[in-house]
């Protein structure tokens, strides 16, 4: 049997110091398949930021394991891509040097590379704005830079970390419809989306599957199909009730 | 900006007008003063030289200490003492260096000056580069790592550009540090002899020795002139571009800073050259980084390799700590258990001698900076008159004031000894003033508007301003400002205590009059006492930072901390 696209065996981690220990995550599991998109929500200080970064690689377990396609994960797995909060783009590359930024580091040549960086840059929609530099766009531009940086590996994966939490509302909300429509496109990747936020709405509005931690340790507290039809309506009583419960479960 | 650097430029002009006609009134000084612009490129060149070596320091130094956490344990307190102690005092043990290595040669002492200028440029560059690279935004640092940024990529696209504000911040610091240090090592007398290398340094100390004023003011004036250039077209241009590569914070929008290569539009390109030897290279360059990336992850996917390379890293930091701990306790055992030079008894009251002279100095630099940063910082006008004169008087390193300072001091006193003690603070004086008036009038801009405002609307004013508003607004720049102040302060000790070119050399006791009589022990120096000397410059001005200055900055920076 193939292995799933992503498993996370049994993850803890604990903090130390002077030798005492702080537990952030206990025993977290869950899977990911092919054309799943996850939402990880939970309090604020739930660890669920740490456990995106355990996820990706970026830092290890204290114990457990994390599995991409059967083999352990590694930071720097080019079927994982990553969109932060903070955008984390860097200032003094362009918007085509931003996303052209992994495919540089796999030994891509420059032939090669520009027409994929504009392939992403035109499916965010900033075309016109390949030469600008990140400190002249708005926070909306600015995380579809981000978008299009991810998508450019064309990842099997794509892990986002509270994408939309530094936008206004109605950016997000922009943002969001554009997410659902590019992973909804079996021609562009990615295959499965994994995100994590604070917004209980933004979970219901956006993913098939919701795990809901709880508070300080993050413990999973429940592993919730969210079977709406798509696209969601948020003034649906459903819908509603579905936050409710999420609600109800973490508090 | 562009108003300040015109008036900079009508400043240059005065100056060089001063010069041409002190050359007319004057012809026959101006005769000897002809060869100015080749000594000026000679000097430029040593400075150059010693920048460039200063930077390949830093950013290897500041890199490796800020990548490898183990390496920083012992790397970051050496750069700690080295930044913190009087350079000055190491220049006659590094003279003897290299004299005796070069035998003499003109090589050797070139070698010498530019050791001496880069130490004093080297080490806040160094830490520069190891506070911005181990402040890069976590996120960012995760961005590179999950696009696998590695290695020379890594480094070109990430660390380099992160490291650029404060490396070009810290240059000019460093830069400005250079000039004084190119002024005090040019010339200098030691085994029975006196070394000299064509410079403006070694100009301006001559002139002075011969008391030649023309060639003092053409020498000062051409000086002024060079720093000034340089500021305008090297430093500021580059402090403009440095803007680029400022972390942002987040939904802030700065406006695009104009492009750093306007100003040298007019230097050759070569764009077909340029093309043609990156498409030359590319493939390679490819080739490399596939290679590259293949070999890490077969190696990686080896747990044991990975582990075998973390051992030999553990072994080798212990190897290296133990070698620093040994050598330091060796040489110390080796100094204190044999018989103490009698000279070392003095040593005590030659301390308590300078530290008077350099508490003296930095009083009565208090004294007048503090009323005039809290005039220039809050008055438009007066800032707009008074900066440039004050930054091309600050520009002049003290040591190259040295001959008018003394002068002045014997016109006063009237006689060698106290002309000796007055110029001697004077110097102090020179050295540590800009560090202060600079660093206060940041202080002062840096008080909110509305802070200002609210004071006004309540009707704060005269004594109660000061109390209320403006001293505890001062008070941290002045804490960071006294602490360079005080640096340079111990620095200006081994130029001040002891003026050899007059005869006989007049002096007053303190360490840095000890440090040259050991240097220039005749027949060999006096190598005990240069240690002890030093030590025990070092051992103060440590004990001052951790015990005084530290503690008050913590103070300050909690208490008098404006919020923004």
């Amino acid at each position: 049997m193939e292995p799933p696209l992503l498993e996370v065996k049994e993850v803890r981690k604990s903090y130390f110091e002077n030798g005492k220990e702080f537990k952030v995550l206990d025993l977290i599991r869950f899977e990911l398949a092919e054309r799943d998109f996850v939402c990880v929500v939970g309090p604020s200080g739930c660890g669920k930021s740490t456990l995106l970064r355990i996820i990706v690689g970026l830092e290890p377990p204290t114990s457990g394991q994390v599995l991409f396609e059967g083999s352990p994960i590694r930071a720097d797995n080019p079927q994982v891509a990553m969109v932060f909060q903070s955008f984390a783009l860097f200032p003094w590359l362009t918007v085509t040097q931003n996303v052209e930024l992994g495919l540089e580091a796999q030994g891509i040549p420059p032939e090669a590379r520009h027409p994929r960086a504009h392939k992403f840059i035109d499916a965010v929609g900033l075309t016109g704005f390949e030469n600008a530099f990140p400190r002249e766009l708005s926070g909306g531009m600015k995380q579809r830079v981000g978008l299009a940086r991810a998508l450019a590996i064309e990842p099997l994966l794509l892990c986002m970390d509270e994408p939309f939490s530094s936008l206004d509302p109605l950016t997000a909300q922009n943002l969001r419809d554009e997410i659902l429509q590019l992973w909804a496109n079996p021609d562009l990747p990615p295959k499965a989306v994994l995100m994590v936020t604070h917004s209980i709405e933004e979970a219901v509005y956006l993913a098939d599957r919701v795990i809901v931690l709880s508070s300080r340790p993050g413990r999973m507290v429940a592993e919730l199909e969210i079977d709406l039809p798509r696209p969601r309506n948020r003034k649906e009583p459903e819908f509603y009730g579905w936050i409710d419960e999420i609600y109800s479960l973490i508090v | 900006m562009r108003g300040l650097r015109g008036r900079l430029r009508i400043l240059a002009g005065i100056a060089i007008f001063v010069a041409i006609a002190s050359a007319v009134l004057n012809p026959q000084a101006a005769w000897n003063a002809i060869q100015l612009p080749l000594y000026a490129v000679f000097s430029t060149t040593r400075m150059v030289l010693a920048y460039l070596l200063s930077l390949v320091f830093a950013i290897t130094y500041g890199a490796t200490a800020a990548t490898n956490k183990r390496a920083a344990v012992i790397m970051l307190p050496i750069l700690d003492v080295l930044q913190s102690i009087p350079i000055l005092g190491f220049f006659p043990a590094a003279l003897v260096f290299f004299v005796v290595t070069f035998q003499g040669s003109p090589v050797g002492i070139e070698l010498a000056v530019v050791f001496l200028i880069f130490t004093s440029m080297a080490w806040n560059m160094a830490f520069g580069v190891y506070e911005s690279l181990t402040t890069i935004p976590v996120d960012l640092e995760a961005a590179a790592a999950s696009f696998g940024l590695r290695g020379m990529l890594r480094f070109r696209l990430l660390a380099l550009p992160a490291a650029i504000p404060k490396l070009v911040y810290n240059s000019i610091l460093s830069w400005s540090n250079g000039w004084f240090f190119l002024v005090a090592s040019e010339t200098f007398t030691a085994f029975g002899g006196t070394y000299t290398r064509p410079g403006l340094g070694s100009f301006i100390t001559n002139a002075g020795l011969a008391g030649d004023t023309t060639g003092i003011a053409l020498g000062i004036g051409v000086l002024a002139a060079v720093v000034l250039a340089l500021d305008t077209f090297v430093w500021r241009p580059l402090g403009v571009w440095s803007e680029r590569f400022r972390m942002e914070t987040t939904g802030h929008e700065v406006p695009r800073a104009p492009s750093p290569y306007e100003r040298f539009r007019w230097l050759p390109r070569f764009p077909r050259l340029r093309r043609t030897f990156w498409a030359t290279v590319q493939p390679a360059v490819t080739r490399y980084r596939r290679a590259s990336l293949r070999l890490d992850r077969t190696y990686s996917a080896h747990p044991k390799v990975v582990r075998d390379i973390r051992y030999l890293d553990l072994a080798m930091f212990v190897v290296i700590l133990l070698l620093v701990v040994v050598a330091g306790v060796v040489g110390l055992a080796r100094l204190f258990l044999s018989t103490l030079p009698p000279a070392a008894a003095e040593l005590p009251r030659a301390a308590a001698s300078s530290f008077v002279r350099l508490a003296l100095a930095y009083a009565i630099a208090l004294a007048w900076t503090i009323p005039l940063a809290a005039w220039i910082g809050r008055s438009p006008r007066g800032s707009r008159y008074l900066t440039p004169v004050l930054e091309v008087a600050a520009s002049l390193p003290a040591t190259a004031l040295l001959p008018i300072i003394v002068g002045f001091a014997i016109l006063v006193t009237a006689s060698l000894g106290p002309a000796a003690e007055v110029s001697a603070v004077l110097i102090a004086l020179f050295s540590m003033q800009w560090y202060l008036l600079f660093n206060l009038i940041a202080g002062v801009r840096a008080i909110p508007e509305d802070l200002n405002e609210a004071a006004r609307s309540f009707g704060l004013r005269g004594k109660a301003y000061w109390r209320r508003v403006l001293l505890p607004g001062m008070v941290p720049s002045l804490i960071t400002g006294s602490i360079t102040a005080w640096g340079a302060g111990w620095n200006a000790l081994i130029v001040s205590e002891y003026i050899p070119f007059l005869n006989p050399p007049p002096h007053v006791s303190g360490l840095g009059y000890l440090l040259d009589v050991a240097t220039f022990n005749k027949p060999f120096p006096d190598n005990a006492m240069i240690l002890l000397t030093i030590l025990m410059m070092i051992v103060i001005v440590l004990a001052m930072n951790k015990l005084l200055w530290r503690p008050l900055y913590k103070r300050a920076s909690v208490k008098y901390r404006v919020e923004v």
